[in-house]
């Protein structure tokens, strides 16, 4: 799986992470069991901090979506995939409309997230 | 130069071949000569074989015997250095076969010279001891050497790509300010239970037949599986990394030695002649756990390189667009 953060981006780089590991269980990607590579390596691969690494890691724990376990690292325990084909078509209506209206992707995530909290 | 930039590699392979072949071959002519020298004191007929009780049932002249030794290993020798000579373009190709080159030499003459030194002053080779701890010793002191000649040879050099990466091969969207990597582990089922098998089928004949000494069969066999079966595969800006869960052996493709990065349908048979760490015919690096989809990846030098995993059109699309930051110096 492609593990990406943008460092232009607000959303702290810890986050980002957990979005990714999150989607990535969601969509099929990352499979119960499958392991997480070491924080280490994965800090040092995106030129991050491993303390950051480690800190989006207890997140995904918390959340139980991954197990840490002394000498085996980060194994994935999450939730089975979910269904997401009806949001990526939303998606792709969404994206059509925001570029339509010339919106950057910071002003969309914005209008995006808005929505979510309301 | 007269070398065209598709055959830099011939004149290491060549190199590489011709040193490793003469220590082969000095390796087995010195055993030969070892061997001859005990004439006198050994029978008339050398036991050459051994059945399962550890009872010698076969015999031959000692002659005959180093004759068959010296025959198997110019066989091997012969072999070995084709590989090399024309489908050794990567450094790890040619350590593969320098290092299996000696190694082999050296098991087969130790094991001449150990069961012959075992029948000097014998007058009769059907009361020759078999010793299964020396047979141990025989297959792994020569491994010792062999390791030697692998490190021996010169790593590959650097040749960064000059062509930019082609306009059709993949690429991931990422902008300036992302950084990506892409991980994979790639396992091989079929090899896992072939090498599992062996491991318990060599226990237990072991343990049922009281042959403590090859008990060492299967506590060779569990690293060398989990070496050969299990890789960690990683792309990130230093390009593709593959690696053994064991930590070794592995191997690297810079990013700026990328031409470039595909998705290819892999064949273990009929490509490679098999799973595991393998020389493909027109002499690609092959890690082919399993048949399916697989990462290659063609490398400056004529070199390429296929690994076996899931997901690979990601990670493709990620070297290709490593391999195209790199060409494009203050990024």
């Amino acid at each position: 799986m492609i593990f990406r953060i943008d460092t232009a981006s607000d959303e702290p780089l810890f986050e980002q992470l957990v979005s990714r590991v999150r989607l990535g269980i969601a969509r099929g990607e990352l499979r119960a069991g499958e392991r997480l590579p070491p924080a280490r390596e994965l800090g040092t691969a995106l030129d991050m901090n491993v303390h950051t690494v480690l800190h989006a890691y207890q997140v995904l724990r918390d959340e139980g979506l991954i197990e840490l376990r002394r000498g085996r690292g980060a194994v994935v325990t999450g939730p089975a995939k979910a269904d997401l084909s009806a949001v990526e078509r939303a998606l792709e209506t969404l994206v059509q409309a925001a570029r339509e209206a010339r919106l950057s992707p910071e002003a969309t995530t914005t209008l995006l997230k808005e929505a979510m909290k309301r | 130069m007269t070398h065209t930039l598709a055959d830099v590699w011939k004149p290491r392979a060549r190199r590489v071949t011709a040193w490793s072949a003469l220590a082969g071959l000095a390796i087995l002519l010195a055993g030969l000569a070892i061997a001859l020298s005990w004439r006198a004191e050994l029978p008339d007929q050398v036991a050459s074989h051994w059945g399962p009780g550890g009872a010698p049932d076969e015999f031959m002249p000692v002659e005959a015997f180093a004759g068959v030794m010296l025959g198997t290993g110019a066989l091997c020798i012969a072999v070995l250095g084709a590989i090399g000579l024309l489908l050794g373009r990567s450094a790890s190709t040619l350590r593969l076969a320098a290092g299996l080159t000696v190694w082999i030499s050296g098991m087969l003459s130790a094991m001449t010279l150990i069961s012959l030194s075992a029948q000097r002053g014998l007058a009769d080779a059907a009361q020759t001891p078999f010793s299964g701890s020396d047979l141990v010793l025989a297959m792994l002191v020569p491994a010792v050497p062999g390791v030697v000649a692998a490190l021996l040879v010169p790593r590959d050099r650097a040749v960064p790509a000059e062509a930019a990466v082609p306009a059709d091969a993949l690429r991931l969207g990422l902008s300036q300010d992302e950084r990506a990597v892409w991980f994979a582990r790639a396992t091989g089922g079929s090899g896992l239970v072939v090498g599992g098998g062996a491991i318990a089928l060599t226990t237990v004949i072991a343990v049922v037949t009281g042959t403590w000494a090859l008990l060492a069969v299967p506590a060779l066999l569990l690293p060398a599986t989990v070496a050969t079966f299990v890789f960690v595969v990683r792309v990130d800006t230093e390009g593709l990394t593959v690696r053994s869960a064991l930590g070794w052996p592995g191997t690297h493709v810079p990013a700026d030695e990328v031409v470039r990065a595909d998705v290819v349908d892999v064949h273990p048979l009929r490509q490679f002649g098999g799973w595991g760490w393998r020389v493909g015919l027109a002499g690609q690096v092959g890690v082919v756990l399993r048949g399916g989809q697989g990462l290659r990846v063609e490398q400056t030098g004529g070199r390429s390189l296929v690994v076996t995993v899931d997901d690979a059109r990601d990670a493709a699309a990620l070297l290709n667009t490593m391999a195209e930051r790199a060409r494009t110096p203050g990024r």
